[in-house]
């Protein structure tokens, strides 16, 4: 098989590793270019993400003397023959699931991430208008397209929240519908409170308010969320206009009660709020959730959601393996291969020119 | 040939609601959405087709006994599901309305079956009187289509409530949609019963005082709910109990719609 995968990602290697060796977008036809160029190379795709670097391509002759040219240019090109960096290789039928599990989000730091599968395409959209794809990549690639979206349509690693942020967001929706126009209070301006609430921006959220014991430190994140600091005995007058409240103060005890929370529930004339206490010891008190319209959610809860929803990600493993396997059986990748191996380098129906390399795209 | 048309709109709701249960336990992202749209869908068109074989029979609007008033909210309860089931964003809600109308097409099926159909032809038709019983019986549909989305209301405001909310309420419409869709539905309902109403009292013939209370009984219901709601804005929770306990209580008078 001529197919062969050289990289590293987030498993294998130290985000100061994966910074060193990200390519910069604006290089990538260059750089492609010059991969083409290594002799025992006949196409060329890189893949350089936050979490991964990867090189795929198709071998003149040998995979074997192909993978050792583009780790010694990788090598120099990076200057890191001093680093103990390891990168990972594959050839045929081994790379070609590689890419398979990285387009359906299977390789992925959050589970069955969709980013992945845009960040394949535009990859694969960069090294084909450079001229650096070829037969045997164009096939492996439009494959790995429908296999990502095979898997994602017919099973269920996208769903559910992972992470504490995205599981309150998606929660809010189940609340709101749509953030847009939604309002966000923070109360105690930790690091965890900060990341729930540019979440919630993200999705639409358009007025935050920062109260903090510490006025200065509201007023910073404030000024970073685009938002208005208050000062600490004043959250509670600002309850009334709120629709979301994450809390994270050091109180040794809860600051918000059923008891200073219903004269505020009443005036909100039956406005649902979202109340996301982050704090330990909680800010919270349980007994809040009997008031109608309030939802208050701590951070076990959060974390529950979020595990169940790794868990049910990690469940789906199996299926979408099942389903790659299922593809690649009516399709068959040996199929490919021997296309690829047939498959003359464009370099070898062009002049000695490096700019002939567009020929090569089919 | 009518109660063909009966027995198989009502088998295509039973079915509506065994194809939901069976989609919603799949997990996942499987939702009935579009499969109960058309099973609905279908079970609708038998449901013309018996109101259409009734109409024929009495020479009017098709609302003669329970079995036929039953059918004809069903009929109007699968109408708004229809129109404003998606216009107001309610997924999930084909699962919900399913059994409801399975419920009133197997009650409606035991009445027929118990009681046979009399060719029990109207003398003369009163546009006020056919006007009166097309509205109210719309209304019906409204306050029905109004109790799902206070149950879809209440399942989904436990579920939030829990910490603990499962897939269901990730499948579930929001808490806001569904408090917009059951002030809607309730104003729409109210809307409609109003013109029912006033149109009674263009009958040529006056209806019975016994008409006019249950009717107006129930009109009142559903103004105090709405009144109330907007005047001192009691919790969502309040106003879908509400419009559940009136519903119920407009099915029972049910039985005054005839005639």
């Amino acid at each position: 098989m001529s197919i062969f995968c050289i990289g590293l990602n987030h498993k294998t290697a130290p985000v100061e590793i994966r910074e060193r060796l990200a390519f910069a977008e604006s290089q990538l036809p260059e750089q492609l270019e010059q991969i083409g160029e290594l002799p025992a190379v006949a196409e060329v795709v890189i893949l350089s993400t936050c979490n991964r670097v990867e090189i795929y391509g198709a071998a003149v002759e040998s995979p074997a003397a192909a993978l050792s040219e583009v780790q010694a240019y990788l090598v120099d090109h990076f200057d890191i023959a001093d680093e103990a960096v390891e990168f990972y290789q594959q050839e045929g039928e081994a790379a070609a699931h590689h890419l398979f599990e990285v387009a359906s989000g299977l390789d992925s730091m959050v589970l069955g991430e969709t980013e992945i599968f845009g960040q394949v395409k535009k990859a694969y959209s960069t090294a084909h208008q450079s001229g650096a794809t070829g037969r045997a990549t164009n096939k492996l690639f439009q494959q790995s397209f429908t296999i990502g979206k095979l898997v994602r349509s017919n099973s269920a690693i996208q769903h559910g929240s992972t992470s504490i942020g995205s599981v309150a967001v998606d929660l809010a929706e189940k609340i709101f519908g749509d953030l847009k126009g939604s309002s966000v209070m923070i109360v105690g301006a930790g690091e965890m409170s900060r990341t729930t609430a540019q979440s919630m921006v993200s999705r639409g959220a358009s007025s935050i308010i920062v109260s903090n014991r510490s006025y200065d430190k509201a007023v910073e994140l404030a000024e970073e969320l685009d938002g208005e600091a208050l000062r600490f005995d004043d959250w509670e007058k600002a309850l009334r206009k709120v629709d979301i409240l994450i809390s994270s103060t050091s109180a040794p005890h809860p600051i918000i009660t059923r008891e200073n929370l219903e004269p505020h529930m009443r005036r909100r004339r039956g406005r649902p709020l979202f109340l996301i206490d982050i704090a330990v010891p909680r800010d919270i008190a349980d007994d809040v959730r009997q008031l109608d319209d309030a939802f208050p959610y701590n951070i076990d809860q959060l974390s529950e959601i979020a595990e169940a929803g790794k868990s049910k990600r990690l469940e789906q493993i199996a299926v979408c393996r099942e389903l790659i396997a299922g593809h690649v059986g009516e399709k068959g990748i040996d199929a490919l291969a021997q296309s690829s191996c047939s498959h003359q380098s464009p370099r070898q129906n062009s002049s000695t020119s490096s700019r002939q390399l567009p020929s090569k795209s089919s | 040939m009518d109660l063909t048309f009966l027995a198989l709109s009502t088998a295509m709701f039973v079915a509506g609601v065994v194809y939901s249960v069976l989609m919603l336990r799949r997990g996942g992202d499987s939702t009935p959405g579009w499969g109960n749209l058309i099973i609905i869908g279908i079970g609708f068109l038998f449901q013309c087709g018996f109101l259409s074989e009734r109409g024929q029979l009495h020479g009017r609007c098709p609302i003669m006994n329970g079995a036929e008033v039953l059918v004809f909210v069903a009929w109007s309860l699968a109408i708004m599901y229809f129109v404003l089931g998606r216009a107001f964003r309610l997924s999930l809600v084909g699962a919900f309305t399913a059994p409801i109308l399975a419920t009133l097409s197997l009650g409606a099926l035991a009445l027929s079956l118990m009681i046979p159909a009399q060719a029990k032809v109207a003398d003369a038709i009163d546009p006020w009187l056919e006007m009166h019983a097309a509205m109210s019986l719309l209304a019906y549909g409204a306050f029905g289509f109004a109790a799902i989305a206070a149950i879809m209301y209440l399942v989904q405001n436990h579920l939030l409530k829990s910490g603990k909310p499962g897939s269901l309420a990730f499948k579930l419409p929001p808490i806001r949609y569904l408090t917009d869709a059951l002030v809607r539905l309730l104003a729409i309902g109210l809307l409609l019963l109003t013109v029912g109403v006033v149109s009674a009292l263009f009958r040529e013939k006056m209806p019975d005082v016994y008409h006019l209370i249950i009717f107006g009984m129930v009109w009142i219901a559903y103004a105090v709910l709405l009144v109330y709601f907007f005047w001192r804005r009691p919790s969502v929770r309040w106003l879908a109990l509400g419009a559940l306990i009136a519903f119920a209580l407009a099915l029972i008078t049910l039985t005054a719609i005839q005639n």
